[in-house]
């Protein structure tokens, strides 16, 4: 045999520029971090900076379950939601810390996760995108129905304790802009490893084709459920950072429709699959938000930024559908480390 | 598992979708190094029968065993990690993985314990001389050399049983014939028990020590390739004339 043993690896192949685009982040990363001692910061480009934060994450958390693992989970909201309302309501009602309250949510929302996927992951087709979408709209139902226990139709209101970290509650948004930097970063290199590891490479398999993933000897459902829980818990952390910026939180922004959009937008602007395509479009979403409610406020129309979304999401399927990344980088396929 | 039990034993296995049966009361058994051919025309339920072996489609009747264990009711990815390998009629690869991940992900589910999938996933590359394309994408290679990669998959980790559906078709002359050299030494060289499904005839009378033959989805022959096609029943029903058989 003419062949020699090859050094067997399941890393991603590197694409050129590998080097440029790590430097790339870290000054991206030195750069937000340093944002505070801009001269153009106040209160409100750094909460606009946090937000954008927040849906990176949120985008990074879609984009294990759907990206990585082929998921199309349509009502993502739900855990979004479990985690923010946990935290709110252990800390109003028993004064739990949210740092525990986190763990709550988490707890919380892999337990839903896991009936969903359990109930849905046997079955081929949309099953379980329609299931994630009606059982989003059922916590919509519930919450806004136990009204005494969550506040109801107008949301409920964290109590404010000033600065506090014990409450995680601060005036500023530096620390937030601090944390989410801190889980974006963490997400990203989260999402990279899972791409070259054996479960990462189990979810691509059974996303590519989940009979030749069988055939492979990878269990189909179990992997489907293991990336669809990780997936919950990063997303019920983020809703639980975002109630305590926010200091509020309400049914119809937890688990209605539109945030479930907002939560797959970044993913599919940046790049499914992709380790970095959530935060190029998370970015992208947010720009395109701030930029189109400054012109609605200039021409008095309110709510043109989901149209821009529409617009924006539209353009980016028919002209560029490997996302904003692959196509700054020439990516042809998902899965890659970029 | 008992190793002295047929690799495969197929007893009375029926499968009907609807009014349609795909297969009826179909026994035969597989020994242990044996390469057997599946043969039929279009529609004989070759490719049911597959995919009833594998785990893939579950049967209405009957029973297949593996090794002399019961596997009838056996998930499909633990038939592949007991050992029972297939590959598909269309090929059938991971297309965003490369070569080796395509191979590696099988390995380790086979062989999980520390890095001996990485031996294996190695040994499966090397074995299908696919080394050079290691870190290709599918999309970057000919059709032969995605069914070589999905061969190699199929029998990453470990395998016992390695059933080929049509891995044959499409290939030019020389891409067949040298397929056909790999599949004898993953046969000889490796010990797997090959049953292959295709339609060269000339080729699967060469290659096969025994020919099973399906029509309307009951089996009608079974027998060495020199019997099988000496058997009228065989020549009228599939094959035709016996000129095609000796082309």
């Amino acid at each position: 045999m003419s062949d020699s043993a090859p050094e067997i690896s399941v890393a991603p192949r590197r694409s050129p520029g590998f080097l440029r685009r790590e430097l790339l982040a870290l000054a991206l990363i030195v750069l937000t971090a340093t944002m505070p001692l801009w001269p153009i910061a106040n209160s409100y480009t750094l909460a606009v900076v946090v937000r954008a934060l927040l849906f990176i994450a949120l985008g990074q958390a879609w984009n294990v379950t759907a990206g990585i693992g082929g998921q199309l989970s349509l009502g993502h909201g739900i855990f979004f939601g479990l985690g923010a309302y946990a935290t709110a309501i252990l800390f109003n009602r028993w004064a739990i810390p949210p740092w525990l309250g986190f763990l709550a949510g988490i707890a919380l929302a892999t337990f839903v996760a896991f009936v969903m996927g359990a109930a849905t992951f046997r079955l081929r087709g949309i099953y379980f995108a329609l299931a994630t979408i009606a059982v989003s709209l059922g916590f919509l139902e519930v919450t806004e129905y136990y009204s005494d226990f969550t506040g109801g139709d107008s949301g409920m209101a964290v109590r404010f304790l000033g600065e506090s970290w014990w409450a995680l509650q601060s005036r500023s948004p530096v620390p937030f802009l601090w944390l989410m930097l801190v889980v974006v970063v963490g997400f990203y290199v989260l999402s990279r490893w899972l791409l070259q590891s054996r479960l990462g490479l189990e979810m691509q398999a059974v996303r590519d084709d989940q009979d030749a993933a069988a055939a492979a000897g990878i269990d189909v459902v179990g992997t489907k459920l293991k990336g669809f829980l990780l997936s919950a818990a990063m997303t019920a952390f983020v809703g639980a950072v975002y109630v305590q910026f926010y200091l509020a939180i309400d049914p119809s922004t937890a688990f209605g429709l539109t945030e479930a959009i907002q939560i797959q937008l970044p993913a599919l602007i940046g790049g499914l699959g992709t380790a970095g395509g959530p935060i190029a479009g998370g970015a992208i979403m947010i720009f395109v938000s701030e930029l189109t409610n400054w012109a609605g406020t200039r021409i008095g129309q309110e709510g043109i930024d989901v149209l821009a979304y529409g617009v924006l999401l539209l353009v980016m399927v028919t002209r560029a559908p490997e996302g904003m990344i692959g196509r700054l980088f020439g990516l042809a396929g998902r899965g890659r480390d970029a | 598992m008992n190793a002295a039990a047929p690799a495969i034993e197929v007893a009375g296995i029926g499968k009907s979708f609807g009014g349609l049966v795909a297969l009826d009361e179909v026994s035969f058994r597989v020994a242990p190094g044996e390469i057997v051919g599946l043969i039929g025309p279009n529609g004989a339920g070759k490719s049911t029968l597959f995919e009833v072996i594998s785990g893939s489609m579950p049967p209405s009747g009957g029973r297949v065993m593996f090794y002399g264990a019961d596997v009838t009711r056996r998930p499909a990815h633990l038939r592949r990690r007991d050992g029972l390998c297939r590959t598909f009629q269309k090929v059938r690869l991971f297309d965003t993985l490369t070569v080796q991940q395509n191979i590696a992900v099988a390995a380790m589910q086979s062989v999980p314990e520390g890095t001996a999938w990485q031996t294996a996933a190695e040994h499966a590359l090397v074995r299908m001389r696919l080394t050079a394309l290691a870190r290709r994408k599918p999309s970057e290679l000919t059709l032969a050399d995605r069914k070589k990669v999905e061969i190699a998959r199929a029998m990453a980790g470990f395998c016992r049983v390695l059933m080929l559906d049509e891995s044959l078709s499409g290939l030019t002359h020389e891409e067949a014939d040298e397929l056909v050299g790999e599949i004898r030494e993953l046969n000889r060289r490796e010990g797997l028990t090959i049953v292959i499904v295709e339609h060269v005839m000339s080729v699967i009378v060469a290659l096969a020590q025994r020919l099973i033959v399906l029509q309307h989805g009951r089996l009608i022959a079974d027998g060495t390739p020199a019997e099988v096609v000496r058997n009228p029943v065989v020549v009228e029903a599939y094959l035709g004339t016996r000129r095609r058989v000796t082309a």
